[in-house]
């Protein structure tokens, strides 16, 4: 398979992995809504896959791969230029490793260091509601940014595929239900343990006992995090200082690239056709948000073809899924290398995710609209 | 013309504010006339409370630092505990629910706001229609926002002051997005090819700094207006809101000055970089004023007098409102009335003397709206709830209330004249003068329209009048029955006293509508009087005799009518010739030179009918000769000039004398003298 539909598969993959991870334990989460014990319960049913060592693999293979793989993708980047829900996507999964790498830790080394700590919802509850409110908070928002993170992904995957007509009516629900009814039962479980904090000192001590096991082990605990913190910071800083060189390295070469309707507009070398239409406020269709999904975002190339980057693999294979003519190239994919491009895009800039099913159809659908709609 | 216009536009609004600002003081001369220590005393209490104030102010700068630490200990600690991870908890769940109702919203929504985006506006008006639509799709997902967050906030048992916390900072949120959206409907920020979408004249390079400003003044407002009324109460931090609140004040007033500034010099460089034609007079720079209005309006909020300060800021955003609203609202009709102008500067070299009908109606309802806007925030401001008003013991309150009723009559009275006034004049302007140019011309055949119309506005304009007083004296509680009643017994009184003039006036009603006459054309009425009809006013008409005197006749007057000027007329005239003059010749010589007629350059074109002779009579020792033609009405007299100069020369040809005026009487005489007697006729 070509390297970059390879790429694109795997950080996919490996996503739907965490993402199930994830559901998963929010799901047990969400069971506090009934009681501390039944999510406790829970807990065995519900993590047991992730505790086999093929659940292991792919788990923590799937982790770091898909960092891996997002890091490679800003170092990739030709341009900031990008929708809105993208941003959010990126910088909340860039924010997510150092939000839950406490979590993570404690949770994976905290029982080999400290051989006697057996982690329980009851006393990881009693840390964040009582002992050390400041993890919650870190939790509270890491739980957000992962799923938002992911249920963007998720939807901007889904969203233009046939199958989503039939399925969308019930995902959609599912990407909301899951994180509220996960903080409602955190919430509630919340209530039950300081509660029980209060009243019922056995069971307090047992807590306490428990917590002041990881102690010791404490220092290390945290070397551990900063060493992975700093490799991850490291990549991060690497990647952004990859795309900032190239930037500027290319800022010497502006293009200019012509459009229809006599509007034209000036990138630099090596970002792709839609970045410079986003960049220049031309509207231009990205159902996708530049993926190279949809195909609508096609132009067809009047002049300069040759300045413009060979075909890839994905524009390849969407081209021919949409039926485009000889002649058109993807819009997200073929970046611009010398000026004299000029271009017409095909679809007009308001096309719906219906468009990427079949444009032609969505052209003729909406023939008489578009005749009459945006002209009145 | 216009520049007067203009000023006396602005004059108006000012006129107005000034209005507004007398109904404003209203409430006021009680107390103004209560402090039983004159001017003096006044000035000095004023001074001693801004002094105050001013303190009051610093204190709250200096003691903040303090207190902010306290504060932040205090809120960690209350944070910091199985609360704060509830509160948070909570508001992530909000925070959800709203973003997540939203992002809902625009799954269905943003393709049709992407259909509204690419767009082009046609025109000004086009754009405004556009950023109707589009306001109405990113109100609708503000609106879904608020109501899914606060109402979701209900569900929960907050502790205790969060939930106020939260419905206060969601208010924020949805003023600070309110603004983001007004800037980008309104000023549209981006490259210059969305400038046709713009509703406001700002040039390209001033669009940024303008959305800037804005929407920092609406983050200092809303930071100012919302953290210190949660600051005082839950943490008892009074000084660190007084604080807070200095400093979104100064940011605005800053932000402000900085803009206008700003915005002012690019304006005056780009007019210069325009060309020479629009030159224009030496002005004092509004700019200033406006920056030291600002600085007016911030110096007395530092100095303590919040409502004072209040108060100015509406007055003078109302003043500054009314001045700009002509040029606001005509950005919306620029190019008709470009062309406009031209069209009438090609038809009479002047400038146009009315601006077209919609925008003066805009602009006057825009205006009365404005000063109502004001009046209601500073009733606001005053927290004086208009309800009461209404019912207020003050006399001059109420008079007040009273009075805005009547400027709503005004108002209304207003746009029904410009309705009447501008349909009228532009209907005129475009018919015409009666006959273009040619005094003796045809009569253009709106020649009725023409005398009808102005009657019509005049008519207009008295009664409008009329029923404005009555209703604003009604609204005033001015008892009008017995007005009316009276008017209703003089009215009858002069009813039979004028009744010649109510007959005069009927019939010339009845004269127009039948179409009996036009002004420009030549009537004749019963009895002597005639002339081409020069004017028609409302009981007379004046006729101008074709030797000069011009007859004032009232319509009851004018009797059976004879109009010469329609259609067409017919001519006819004798020719006597001697009694041996050859009547077949001469017939056919009238004919060729009739048909010779309708080539003439002078008069062929009027011509209906050419002019045609035949024997009419025999006198003794004459033949009459009857010729006749028939012209368009008006033209006979010019043609008739013509024919008998043709005939005259046609005649002197063949040698044929007219028949002298001298009746040859045959005597019957010996045959010798009978020569002498035939030689002579
Ligand atoms: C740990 C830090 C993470 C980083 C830096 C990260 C980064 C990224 C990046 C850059 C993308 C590609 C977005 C694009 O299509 O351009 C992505 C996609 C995605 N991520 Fe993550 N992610 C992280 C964690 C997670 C987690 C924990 C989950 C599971 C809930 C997740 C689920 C997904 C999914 C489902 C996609 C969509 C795959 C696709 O569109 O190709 N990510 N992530
Ligand atoms: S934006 Fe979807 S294929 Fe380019």
């Amino acid at each position: 398979m070509p390297i970059k539909s390879l790429l694109r598969t795997l950080r996919l993959v490996s996503g739907l992995i965490l993402m199930l991870f994830v559901v998963g334990h929010l799901a047990n989460l969400a069971i506090g809504l009934k009681s501390l014990e039944a999510m406790q319960a829970w807990l065995a049913h519900l993590m047991a896959p992730w505790q086999t060592p093929v659940g292991k693999f792919l788990l923590v293979g799937s982790m770091l791969l898909h960092v891996a793989l997002g890091l490679y993708s800003i170092a990739a980047r030709h341009s900031l230029a990008m929708s809105r829900t993208d941003v959010v996507q990126l910088v909340l999964g860039l924010c997510t490793p150092p939000l839950l790498l406490a979590h993570v830790i404690v949770m994976s080394m905290g029982s080999k260091l400290a051989t006697a700590f057996e982690p329980s919802y009851g006393q990881i509850l009693s840390v964040y509601w009582s002992f050390a409110p400041m993890l919650a908070f870190q939790q509270l928002f890491a739980v957000i940014f992962v799923w938002v993170h992911g249920a963007i992904g998720l939807y901007s995957w889904l969203v233009l595929k046939p199958v989503w007509r039939r399925i969308g009516g019930a995902v959609v629900p599912l990407l909301f239900g899951v994180p509220i009814l996960a903080l409602l039962g955190f919430a509630e479980a919340g209530k039950e343990v300081l509660d029980k904090l209060a009243n019922d000192a056995a069971w307090r001590t047992d807590i306490t006992a428990m917590v002041e096991l990881l102690n010791p082990v404490r220092a290390e605990l945290d070397a551990i995090q900063a060493r992975i913190l700093t490799v991850y910071g490291g990549l991060l800083l690497l990647a952004v200082a990859i795309f900032a060189g190239r930037r500027l390295y290319n800022r010497l070469t502006p293009v200019r690239v012509a459009y229809d309707e006599g509007l034209s507009a000036t990138g630099v070398r090596g970002q792709s056709i839609l970045d410079v239409s986003r960049l220049n406020g031309i509207p231009h269709a990205d159902v996708c948000s530049a993926r190279g999904r949809c195909g609508t975002c096609r132009v067809h190339v009047v002049a300069g073809m040759d300045h413009l980057s060979p075909l890839n693999d994905i524009e390849r294979a969407t081209l021919a899924r949409v039926g485009a003519d000889a002649g058109d190239r993807l819009a997200c994919q073929a970046r611009v290398l010398a000026s004299g491009v000029s271009v017409v895009r095909v679809l007009p800039a308001f096309v719906e995710t219906s468009a990427a099913h079949d444009s032609g159809a969505w052209m003729a659908d909406s023939a008489g609209d578009a005749a009459s709609g945006p002209a009145a | 013309m216009k520049r007067v216009l203009c000023e006396l536009g602005e004059l108006r609004g000012l006129w107005r504010a000034a209005l507004a600002l007398v109904a404003l003081c209203a409430p006021f001369p009680a107390h103004a006339l209560s402090a039983e220590s004159g001017m003096q005393g006044m000035a000095m209490t004023a001074l001693e409370s801004a002094k105050s104030g001013l303190a009051e102010r610093i204190q709250d700068l200096r003691m903040a630092s303090s207190e902010v630490g306290r504060i932040s200990e205090a809120l960690a600690a209350a944070v910091l505990g199985g609360e704060g991870v509830r509160a948070l908890t909570y508001l992530l769940i909000l925070i959800l629910v709203g973003c997540g109702a939203e992002w809902l919203y625009w799954t269905y929504a943003s393709a049709p706001l992407r259909v509204i985006k690419a767009t082009r506006a046609v025109s000004r008006r086009h754009a405004a229609r556009l950023a109707l639509r589009r306001m109405v799709l990113l109100g609708a997902g503000l609106l879904l926002f608020a109501v899914a967050t606060i109402a979701t906030s209900a569900a929960f048992t907050w502790p205790a002051g969060v939930h106020a916390a939260v419905v206060a900072a969601t208010f924020a949120v949805v003023v600070v997005r309110l603004a983001w959206m007004a800037v980008d409907l309104i000023i549209v920020p981006g490259p210059a090819h969305r400038a046709p979408q713009r509703l406001v004249p700002l040039l390209q390079g001033q669009v940024h700094w303008a959305a800037a400003c804005v929407l920092g003044v609406a983050l200092a407002l809303a930071i100012g207006g919302f953290v210190p009324a949660l600051i005082e109460p839950i943490a008892g931090a009074r000084h660190v809101a007084g604080a807070l609140r200095v400093l979104a004040a100064s940011l605005t007033a800053a932000l402000l000055v900085s803009t206008l500034l700003l915005l002012s010099r690019r304006s005056n460089r780009g007019e210069k970089g325009d060309s020479g034609a629009r030159r224009r007079l030496p002005q004092f720079p509004r700019a200033i004023v406006v920056v030291l209005l600002v600085v007016a309006v911030y110096g007395l909020w530092l100095l303590g007098a919040e409502t004072a300060a209040a108060i100015a800021a509406i007055v003078s955003i109302v003043i500054a409102l009314q001045l700009v609203s002509r040029v606001l609202v005509f950005y919306f009709w620029e190019a008709e009335i470009a062309a406009d102008a031209e069209a009438a500067e090609a038809r009479t070299g002047a400038e146009v003397i009315d601006p077209s009908l919609a925008p003066s109606i805009v602009l006057s309802v825009a205006r009365f709206i404005i000063v109502l806007l004001g009046l209601g925030a500073c009733a606001l401001v005053l927290n004086a709830p208009m309800s009461d008003m209404a019912k207020s013991p003050h006399v001059l309150v109420r008079l007040g209330f009273e009075l805005l009723g009547v400027a709503a009559l005004a108002l209304f009275a207003h746009v029904a004249w410009i309705v009447i006034r501008t349909t009228i004049d532009h209907r005129l302007e475009r018919i015409g003068p009666i006959n273009a140019g040619d005094p003796h011309g045809e009569p253009s055949p709106n020649a009725r329209l023409l005398t009808l119309l102005p009657l019509l506005r005049t008519t207009a304009a008295v009664s409008i009048l009329v029923m404005m007083v009555l209703s604003s004296l009604w609204a005033l509680g001015i008892e009008i029955t017995p007005l009316l009643a009276g008017a209703g017994v003089i009215g009858l009184a002069l009813g039979f006293g004028a009744q010649a003039l109510v007959r005069d006036i009927i019939a010339g009603i009845f004269y127009l509508a039948e179409d009996v006459f036009r002004v420009g054309e030549y009537i004749e009425s019963g009895t002597t009087t005639k002339g081409t009809v020069e004017r028609i006013t409302l009981r007379t008409v004046a006729l101008r005799h074709h030797n000069g005197p011009l007859h004032f006749v009232p319509y009851g007057a004018l009797g059976t009518v004879r109009n010469n000027s329609r259609d067409w007329v017919i001519d006819k005239f004798n020719l006597p010739l001697p009694i041996d003059a050859d009547s077949e010749k001469i017939r056919k010589m009238i004919k060729k030179i009739g048909i010779a007629m309708l080539d003439d350059p002078e008069v062929g074109h009027m011509l209906r009918e050419p002019l045609k002779g035949k024997l009419y009579r025999i006198d003794p020792g004459v033949k009459i000769f009857r010729c006749k033609f028939e012209t368009a009405p008006g033209n006979q007299f010019d043609v008739r000039a013509q024919a008998f100069k043709r005939i005259e020369a046609e005649l002197k040809a063949m040698g044929v004398k007219f028949a002298d005026g001298v009746q040859t009487v045959v005597v019957e005489r010996p045959p010798l003298l009978m020569d002498a007697g035939t030689a002579q006729a």
